[in-house]
């Protein structure tokens, strides 16, 4: 109550402002917020060029983008929520769609978007679908695929086995390392995914009615994943040196300086090589599976979520017209490297490269993350089980089954 | 019943208190809202189980003291909050100590030096810090490349991924960015010891140490205890720190309250339990300052 009368006596002057204004202004003009994830690769001033460029457009509907890192986007998104003032609209990891609608937060976008916006998106790209409903739009989508620095190797592997043998072979510190990994815990689980569906596993059992049930991670699959990833960083040493102090954003840079022979990257590998000043050749692979599996890489999908407490989705709603049926969502995959969602798009040259055809052809038998509510947690649990097993306090198996307890625990599953 | 009657005088006192009152106001329902509210709701969530965005749904009374008292992490990290504390606060006074005395001696180019030993604690935390990260890159950081040519340590440790070394190079962190302050109210403090005491303490022949001993320290004593205290409130709620240099890792070795907190209420969603972490690190911090007051004011008598 208190808060009550304290927003009320605050709102006064605005009040009395206000009505000075014309009535047809008060009610028409709308400034939707767009909380923003920066995909590396999408410059600062694109984010500024598409927001100038939409507000030029009508002035009773404008936007407001907020850039917002990704490893900072939920924490953020989680308190807006909390405190009843989300934005209208947010880029959102598609795998959070399940845990903000079982909160009753997102509309569906197409209360707010034009059908003709969301007939131009491939029906495959439409990720987002809750209980049958579109709940978000995907905004990016791509596999992961191996990326080969042509002055430090051209061999392709076909196996994680061969991989191993060729980072060896490509392995030459301190002038350069042959293979890039991550140690240090950050927003997500990629690296360990990469090798643990290259091995055939999956994170989770599924139960008859489809949903998640116990946690697998401690599989055969998941033990032979982190017990090939520690031996590649612990014994066999062809990853980066101090590879447990970098995060992603830290460490990629390592291969656009031309010191790595072998990433699983996505495919902002080649505007970040651009704005870095690379020039060495590159060639694209998949990311190869253990011997006797089938390819199976990790597919990221990311979605724009509009807020049922959002106050000017009409806004926000005319501002994803305006962004998807415009030169600049093209632009926006160009940059981030993810290849188009909409039709539109995709017949733009840029799109005609070596690189999005290894995406394509990843596409096929790509693996996401697990649509759980809890996986945040989950993937934390994992990560120290990863981070035991590089400082050695931990067998891969040891780690696993107690990460696969906690996991199991935190999903109440017995 | 005798009226009272208000001479012209105490009308005009009456209306300019009433006056102050009404200016008073804004400040009191603003700290009425934006302090008590939320101590209040935080009292609340440690005893109602809360959803994944901290709205109260069921009151399970102390339910969630016993989960927290109970998980051995906890005071793991309550463990390592007051050793973080005791060793930051420790190396901030002395360091901050010896910097002052530094500063307070004449010499050419003092206030610049004075100027540049304030830029730590005058930048944007968050900014010094992501700057030592990159210090702290184990391929590109300042300090691992000067100590690999310099040939001090050609293989120096990945100083942010084990536990030892990420603790220490947090702590590290928090004492460049707090030790400005501390001198500076240091030296502020010597700066009002009146310079005769030291040209008595001269003509009678005492050492360098013992003014220290005998005329610095007493002098400014009443600065370092209140200062020690900011200081160590400060410290035990640093979260910059450690959230960006190791993100409390590796396997939470490098967490503190502060950061446990935050990870629980919105990585975990788990705001019932942040909540009752909050409520003890607010026990403990209130415990500290009325032991350091009662001390304080005792003394004063």
């Amino acid at each position: 109550m208190a808060l009550l009368a304290l927003a009320g006596i605050m709102a006064l002057p605005s009040t009395v402002f206000a009505s000075g204004k014309s009535d047809a202004a008060a009610v028409q003009k709308q400034t939707a917020t767009f909380f923003w994830a920066n995909y590396d690769g999408v410059t600062e001033d694109y984010r500024k060029g598409l927001q100038d460029a939409f507000n030029k457009v009508d002035p009773n509907y404008q936007i407001d983008i907020i850039p917002v890192s990704w490893d900072q986007l939920k924490d953020k998104l989680t308190t807006a929520l909390a405190g009843g003032k989300p934005p209208d609209i947010s880029v959102i990891g598609t795998r959070w769609l399940l845990e903000y609608n079982d909160m009753n937060q997102l509309v569906p976008p197409g209360d707010y978007v034009s059908p003709a916006t969301i007939d131009d998106i491939f029906a495959g790209a439409k990720e987002g679908v809750v209980n049958g409903k579109l709940m978000g739009l995907p905004v990016a989508a791509g596999a992961r695929f191996l990326a080969i620095n042509n002055s430090i190797t051209t061999a392709v592997p076909k196996t994680m086995e061969e991989l191993e043998t060729m980072a060896i072979a490509a392995n030459k510190p301190p002038e350069h390392y042959g293979l890039f990994m991550v140690g240090q815990k950050n927003a997500e689980l990629t690296e360990f995914a990469y090798y643990f569906y290259a091995a055939g596993g999956d994170f989770f059992a599924k139960n008859p009615d489809g949903s998640f049930g116990k946690s697998l991670v401690n599989s055969p699959a998941g033990i032979k994943a982190l017990t090939f990833m520690n031996k590649l960083a612990n014994q066999d040493k062809v990853v980066e040196d101090g590879y447990l102090g970098m995060t992603r954003i830290q460490g990629h840079p390592l291969f656009y300086a031309g010191k790595i022979g072998y990433v699983m990257i996505g495919a902002w590998v080649e505007s970040a090589m651009k704005q870095a000043g690379a020039t060495f050749p590159v060639t694209y692979a998949q990311i190869p599976p253990f011997a006797g599996q089938k390819s199976t890489p990790l597919i990221i999908t990311d979605s724009i979520a509009f807020f049922k407490g959002g106050k000017n989705l009409k806004a926000a709603g005319k501002f994803i017209d305006f962004w998807y049926q415009s030169e600049w969502k093209g632009k926006f995959d160009e940059l981030a490297g993810f290849p188009p969602v909409t039709k539109k798009a995709s017949s733009l040259p840029a799109f005609n490269t070596p690189m999005y055809k290894v995406m394509a052809e990843a596409n096929v038998n790509a693996k996401g993350w697990p649509l759980i509510a809890t996986w945040d947690q989950c993937q934390d649990v994992i990560w120290d089980a990863i981070s035991k097993v590089y400082l050695q306090t931990a067998t891969p198996k040891d780690a696993l089954d107690a990460a696969a307890a906690a996991i199991d625990k935190i999903n109440n599953i017995k | 019943m005798s009226e009272r009657v208000l001479t012209p005088h105490n009308k005009l006192r009456v209306r300019e208190a009433r006056l102050a009152y009404a200016l008073l106001l804004p400040a009191v329902v603003c700290v009425t809202g934006f302090m008590i509210y939320p101590l209040v709701y935080v009292f609340l969530m440690s005893v109602f189980k809360t959803n994944r965005l901290g709205w109260l749904v069921k009151f399970v009374g102390l339910t969630n003291f016993g989960t927290v008292l109970s998980d051995i992490e906890f005071w793991r990290v309550t463990g390592r909050s007051l050793l973080w504390t005791t060793l930051a606060v420790f190396m901030k006074t002395f360091l901050g100590m010896v910097i002052a005395m530094l500063l307070n001696v004449q010499f050419r180019g003092q206030k610049m030096a004075r100027m540049l030993f304030i830029a730590p604690w005058a930048s944007s935390v968050p900014i010094s810090v992501l700057l030592w990260s990159w210090v702290y890159n184990p391929q590109f950081g300042l300090l691992n490349h000067t100590l690999k040519i310099t040939g001090i340590w050609p293989n120096p440790p990945v100083w942010l991924g084990y536990p030892i070394s990420g603790f220490f190079a947090a702590i590290w962190v928090d004492i460049w960015i707090g030790v400005p302050f501390m001198a500076l109210v240091f030296l502020s403090g010597m700066q009002s010891i009146p310079e005769e005491l030291y040209e008595s303490a001269d003509m009678d022949g005492v050492n360098n140490f013992q003014k220290f001993k005998f005329i610095t320290l007493p002098s400014i004593l009443r600065i370092v205890q209140i200062s020690t205290l900011l200081s160590a409130l400060w410290t035990f709620n640093d979260f910059n720190a450690i959230y960006i240099l190791t993100g409390g890792g590796p396997v939470n070795s490098t967490d503190i309250l502060i950061t446990s907190i935050y990870k629980n209420a919105f990585v975990y969603a788990r705001f019932d339990q942040a909540a009752v972490m909050a409520i003890i690190t607010f026990i403990i911090l209130t415990s500290l300052s009325v032991v350091y007051a009662r001390y304080y004011f005792k003394e004063d008598v």
